[in-house]
């Protein structure tokens, strides 16, 4: 972990205007969208408010979208020349997964914070210890989209790649069960796509695994994912991000 | 007996090729050792081995087969203890930086953060410090890459096509700082297919094609070699030349042709310097280092027209090199 390279490289990526209000403030909008429709915040959904709800999943989708945009940048960098000129210094490749993370992680802190900072100027409630659990599990699950951000980068080798991933995000963020409540077959479908693991584990404090279904008529009939689904979806999905990213790796040095 | 600089000892390099089943040798069978202080020129066509025998010396490849010695030491450690730097090829700054955020970003990594002035000055970059990477141009963008490779005080710099895609002018500037490096005792060894850089810059030239060392010797040989000029020239007489004869007012007929061509020639054989003279029908061809002269006496004298001179293509050059080794 290099503290200047941490520094000078969060000040570009936060500089870069038009990637900033897409990762930092469409989120917000969105949630602001979304989560004023939910009435007067007195609708109370498991250990919180329907505000906490949809902030929750705008923070999710906000923070995925930080780890995967640096991951996949970094990428990229490296496979045109970045690497290269790094490889006449002292930092090691650890050294810069290291450093990467961290600015990564530091980002998707500014856009999930961001979103909590709107929610609660604007009527979200719930327990403190709510909002701390929700906030740690949403920024640190992030992290799971910057092993997805990395296998995109390295399967695609263009700038494009980032564009592709963070489109790519969105429906995923629709099948993660981030923007409309799924049932039924779709539910069933999103249940294996890697959005959805790190949206319920994110929501656990609120939720504790309850899924919201428009469909019946009493929160007591609501589908549940139990824990251990979730955390096996996290845990298969960083195996197939990172197993991609790794081959594709091997790949393109033995072609060099 | 003092440590050469860079050992290379029967260095291969095989790649897959992209097609599949096929081995492409990259490089075939390179044996060289540079002493400290030299500045070696390893001139050579696009796709010669010249890049991928560099990469092995700054350890970004490992050979095949054969053994590359930097400083006495392996070329990852002498990379990273900061004793080899390089200026790669074309590409390879991140956008969004600034010329200086670049140049303390690279000297946080080296951990040199009091030398970020006086690289920036020592290179010229002053002027254009709060510029985006982006927005410099490719010779502006090749000095900020050399400011990076100063940083750790090396003493083997590398340089991997460093003006390849400059303009003339930029070329120039580049070697111009590279100048002041040079003079203060630094080993340096360059890639470049062109052969005015290799001409003006390093004493020593080793000429790389088809991942082999066609020659390896002091650039004064190559450039007496090489130095020739050719001039040609329509001699008046011919209906080409008609036009220009008329001007002279030699008044040289048709008939008179041939007696006058010998005539020419054996003027032009005359001037120092020349050392072959022919005639392709109206043409004549003159080759030797005297390219002024014989222009002069063409032009004047011998109301000749439709005047060329021609400089040594590469491939003329290595022609001359290859046939001069072989005749060892």
């Amino acid at each position: 972990m290099n503290f200047t390279y941490f520094r000078i490289d969060l000040l570009r990526q936060l500089r870069d205007i038009g990637n900033t209000a897409i990762i930092i403030g469409l989120p917000v909008i969105m949630y602001l969208v979304f989560g004023s429709t939910g009435g007067s915040g007195d609708q109370v959904v498991g250990s919180a408010n329907e505000q906490f709800y949809v902030m929750v999943s705008m923070a999710v989708y906000g923070a995925a979208m930080a780890t995967t945009s640096i991951a996949g940048i970094a990428a990229i960098e490296r496979i045109q020349g970045w690497g290269r000129q790094l490889a006449l210094t002292p930092m090691t490749s650890t050294g810069f997964v290291v450093t990467k993370v961290t600015v990564a992680l530091t980002y998707s802190f500014f856009a999930a914070g961001a979103v909590f900072i709107a929610g609660a100027l604007t009527g979200a409630e719930g327990s403190a210890s709510v909002w701390i659990r929700s906030f740690l599990l949403v920024w640190l699950t992030s992290g799971l989209f910057a092993l997805f951000g990395l296998a995109i980068a390295q399967l695609f080798k263009s700038e494009s790649a980032v564009s592709i991933a963070t489109a790519g995000l969105v429906l995923l963020s629709f099948l993660g069960n981030l923007f409309v409540p799924l049932s039924g077959t779709m539910l069933n479908v999103a249940r294996f796509t890697p959005m959805y693991g790190i949206s319920g584990l994110a929501r656990w404090p609120q939720m504790h695994g309850a899924i919201i279904d428009n469909t019946v008529a009493s929160m007591a009939e609501w589908p549940h994912d139990s824990l251990w689904a979730l955390i096996l979806n996290v845990l298969v999905w960083a195996l197939i991000f990172g197993g991609i990213a790794t081959l594709a790796v091997t790949r393109s040095r033995k072609r060099q | 007996m003092n440590t050469p600089a860079i050992k290379l000892t029967d260095l291969h390099k095989e790649f897959a090729s992209r097609s599949g089943s096929g081995v492409v040798k990259a490089v075939d069978g390179i044996d060289v050792t540079i002493n400290a202080g030299e500045i070696v020129a390893f001139l050579g066509p696009n796709g010669a081995g010249k890049t991928t025998t560099l990469d092995m010396v700054l350890g970004f490849t490992e050979p095949t087969q054969g053994t590359v010695e930097v400083l006495g030491t392996s070329p990852r450690k002498a990379v990273s203890h900061g004793h080899v730097s390089a200026v790669l090829q074309t590409g390879g700054l991140l956008h969004g930086l600034t010329v200086e955020e670049t140049v303390k970003l690279i000297a946080g990594l080296h951990k040199v953060p009091e030398r970020v002035n006086d690289v920036i000055e020592r290179t010229g970059l002053t002027e254009i410090k709060d510029r985006k990477t982006q927005l410099c141009s490719g010779g502006e963008q090749q000095r900020l890459k050399f400011a990076l490779a100063l940083l750790p005080q090396p003493e083997i710099l590398v340089l991997d096509e460093p003006t390849a895609g400059m303009d003339a002018g930029a070329r120039r500037e580049f070697w111009g700082t590279m100048r002041q490096e040079a003079s203060q005792g630094k080993t340096i060894i360059f890639a470049t297919h062109y052969l005015e850089e290799a001409q003006e810059f390093a004493p020593r030239t080793v000429l790389v094609d088809g991942g082999k060392i066609r020659a390896d010797r002091p650039t004064d040989e190559l450039r007496t070699l090489v130095g020739d000029r050719v001039v040609s020239a329509t001699l008046p007489g011919s209906g080409a030349g008609a036009d220009g004869a008329d001007v002279d007012g030699a008044g040289v007929d048709g008939a008179d042709a041939g007696s006058s061509y010998t005539e020419a020639t054996s003027r032009i054989a005359a001037v120092d310097g020349v050392r072959e003279v022919r005639m392709e029908g109206d043409r004549v061809i003159v080759e030797g280092s005297a390219s002024d002269a014989v222009a002069r006496l063409l032009l004047t004298d011998l109301g000749a027209s439709e005047l060329e001179v021609s400089s040594p293509s590469l491939e003329s050059a290595f022609f001359a090199l290859t046939q001069g080794q072989e005749a060892h």
